[in-house]
């Protein structure tokens, strides 16, 4: 009874109880309820503005630790960036200077990037430019490793290839170097046996009867046996690259036609066969056919022992090649 | 509420007005305000369980990105990484066929050359030992007038032309060697890359493509320069005075003349492989008194006391020399 309240009707002048139709009431609390709903959007608006919902805090909470990881993983990138460098170094300076290739254009290492957007799909979030960095440098350094990796490919080949040239080159003295060195390539006015004027195409080694003789490079015997040319017992050796070595007036051949040698092979005992004027070893080298001057392919360079350790050195490498 | 609103009061039988005080008033407001607010948490936490807001729904949309990023990156490492360990392999296999040594760490890789204090000693040391110690044999002689197999006025006339000499002595590297990339083989007993067996190496390699650049370490004359197809193939000897000369050989041209006076740091020639040489590189070897000395000692003016002790390692490391 207390909450019951009364308005005074002036015109019959009486309190009159307030009863509400059903109908106010209930415009009443539809108002109310519109109302506190309005000021539950303003809250809730001011709210999240001011804290964000547990939910949004959550989720944010979530991006940073993402970020966090993304910054650990960045440090990996660069990680493999360094790496990368120093293998492009080693390329560019070490490597293919020695094999005398030339470096890979600093152009075609990052060729495949820039062009169309690819990374539209990366557009449009808060933290797009970190998404678009970490996938562009990912992408950068797949690339960088696969350019790389094909250059070291190339290189090993080459490598390879630079070990057998050296193998095989024509390098040593075919006899010790206790013994001296006789007549050169020159044109000789007189000749020691038909005495008329003729270009001497060899390198004269003076050698006393049944001295050794060694392959001065890998190669495949291609003729060994007799010359009907003044050279008596002969060797020829094929090294590749157009370099024929010949061994001739010998005494003792020890290796046949076809046969393969490694430089350091005992081929031959010297002797005086063919038109030779005394016991020594006519040498000659031959590259695409022409004739070279053989004093351009050893030096004078060590003592007797050190030519004989090379020689043991050269003979136990060839077990293994 | 528009109209006066009475309320029976059962004490004294009369309708007393209702008065709201500016208390009751306040508290009303209070009320209803704490109301909607209780209201306004219901019903959000209502909508909340059902609904994303947009801010909720864009941060939502973040996360599941990055994540799918993330393992796409993550996945890539892995493979890269697998290349990477690859691609070590085979350079440290090449080194190794190439050079005939154990591969060093590159201070990339390492992060750095050790601690700076070890080489303390070496710091502020700018003179080659050769000055002090001709600078404390003079003082020795000044005071002692002690007369060596040298005459007395040759070593005066060694004090007077010490800064000469200073400019005279070889001091810098003779090709550019950034990061002593291109340090080969040095000084000493070395794998002969033809005959191999350890054979003495009067000098030091560096490695480099044809046509680099070769730079006189010192002031000086041109002595000597050869053609030759063997040996040091084509070479130059160039005489610094003070006793001391430096080669540089296996080069593919010259760019001086017999006679010549040069400046450190002119160009002389260029890098070959003329001789009994196996690859392109310079060959440089550094004669005091005629005899072959270490040149790695005389690099002073171009590297610090850390690249000083780095060059020693890369260059002593037991190896195939290119000569």
């Amino acid at each position: 009874m207390r909450n019951r309240k009364y308005v005074l009707d002036l015109a019959d002048v009486q309190y009159k109880l307030v009863i509400l139709h059903w109908k106010v009431k209930l415009l009443r609390l539809i108002l109310w309820f519109s109302v506190s709903v309005l000021m539950a959007v303003f809250y809730g608006t001011v709210f999240e503005n001011l804290f964000g919902s547990p939910k949004k805090r959550m989720l944010s909470q979530q991006v940073e630790n993402l970020k966090l990881q993304y910054s650990l993983i960045g440090r990996q990138l660069d990680n493999s960036m360094v790496c990368l460098n120093s293998f492009r170094l080693s390329d560019d300076i070490r490597y293919r200077p020695v094999l005398d290739m030339d470096a890979i254009p600093e152009s075609y290492r990052h060729a495949g990037f820039g062009g169309v957007d690819r990374f539209r799909d990366l557009r449009g979030y808060v933290n797009s430019d970190l998404l678009i960095s970490f996938r562009s440098k990912i992408e950068e350094i797949k690339n960088l490793a696969n350019v790389q990796d094909e250059s070291f490919k190339t290189i090993t080949e080459r490598s390879a290839e630079w070990k057998r040239e050296m193998d095989h080159q024509p390098m040593i003295s075919p006899v010790s170097v206790e013994f001296r060195l006789g007549d050169g390539y020159r044109f000789r006015e007189i000749h020691p046996v038909y005495g008329t004027p003729r270009m001497h195409y060899g390198q004269d080694f003076s050698v006393p009867y049944g001295t050794d003789i060694y392959a001065t490079g890998d190669g495949k015997v291609i003729e060994s046996g007799w010359n009907s040319n003044g050279f008596g017992n002969y060797i020829v050796i094929d090294h590749g690259y157009g370099l024929h070595s010949t061994y001739g007036h010998l005494s003792d051949i020890k290796v046949v036609k076809g046969m393969n040698v490694k430089r350091g092979d005992l081929i031959a005992l010297s002797g005086s066969t063919g038109t030779s004027s005394g016991p020594h070893l006519h040498y000659q080298i031959n590259q695409f056919g022409e004739h070279k001057n053989p004093i351009n392919f050893f030096n004078n360079d060590m003592s007797v022992e050190e030519y004989n350790e090379m020689i043991q050195a050269l003979g136990s490498i060839s077990k293994f090649r | 509420m528009p109209r006066t609103k009475y309320k029976f009061n059962p004490d004294s039988l009369s309708f007393d007005r209702v008065r709201l005080g500016v208390k009751a008033i306040l508290l009303r407001f209070l009320a209803y305000f704490i109301g909607t607010i209780i209201v306004a948490v219901i019903y959000w936490v209502i909508f909340a369980t059902f609904f994303d807001s947009p801010k909720e729904k864009a941060l939502e949309r973040e996360v599941a990105q990055l994540t799918i990023q993330y393992d796409l990156i993550h996945r890539e490492m892995v493979n890269v990484e697998n290349v990477l360990e690859d691609l070590q392999k085979t350079d440290d296999n090449l080194y190794r066929t190439i050079f005939e040594a154990e591969p060093i760490p590159a201070t990339l890789r390492e992060g750095g050359v050790g601690g700076v204090n070890r080489y303390e000693v070496l710091e502020g040391y700018n003179n080659s030992n050769l000055v002090i110690e001709t600078a404390g044999r003079l003082d020795k002689i000044r005071k002692k007038i002690y007369v060596q197999s040298k005459s007395f006025d040759d070593l005066i006339e060694l004090a007077m032309k010490k800064e000469e000499m200073l400019r005279a002595v070889p001091a810098i590297l003779p090709i550019s060697n950034k990061d002593l990339t291109r340090t080969a083989s040095g000084f000493g007993l070395r794998i002969h890359p033809i005959y191999k067996i350890i054979k003495f190496h009067s000098g030091m390699d560096f490695t480099a493509p044809a046509g680099t650049d070769v730079y006189s370490t010192g002031n000086g004359v041109i002595v000597s320069i050869q053609s030759s197809k063997r040996g040091l193939g084509n070479h130059i000897i160039i005489d610094h005075g003070f006793r001391y000369t430096s080669v540089y050989a296996h080069l593919s041209n010259f760019n001086v003349r017999v006679g010549q006076k040069v400046q450190r740091g002119d160009v002389i020639g260029f890098v070959g492989n003329t001789g009994t040489s196996v690859a392109n590189h310079l060959h440089y070897e550094i004669k005091l008194n005629g005899t072959n000395v270490d040149p790695v000692n005389y690099y002073f003016e171009d590297l610090t006391a850390a690249e000083y002790v780095r060059m020693i390692e890369i260059a002593s490391k037991t190896g195939q020399s290119f000569d």
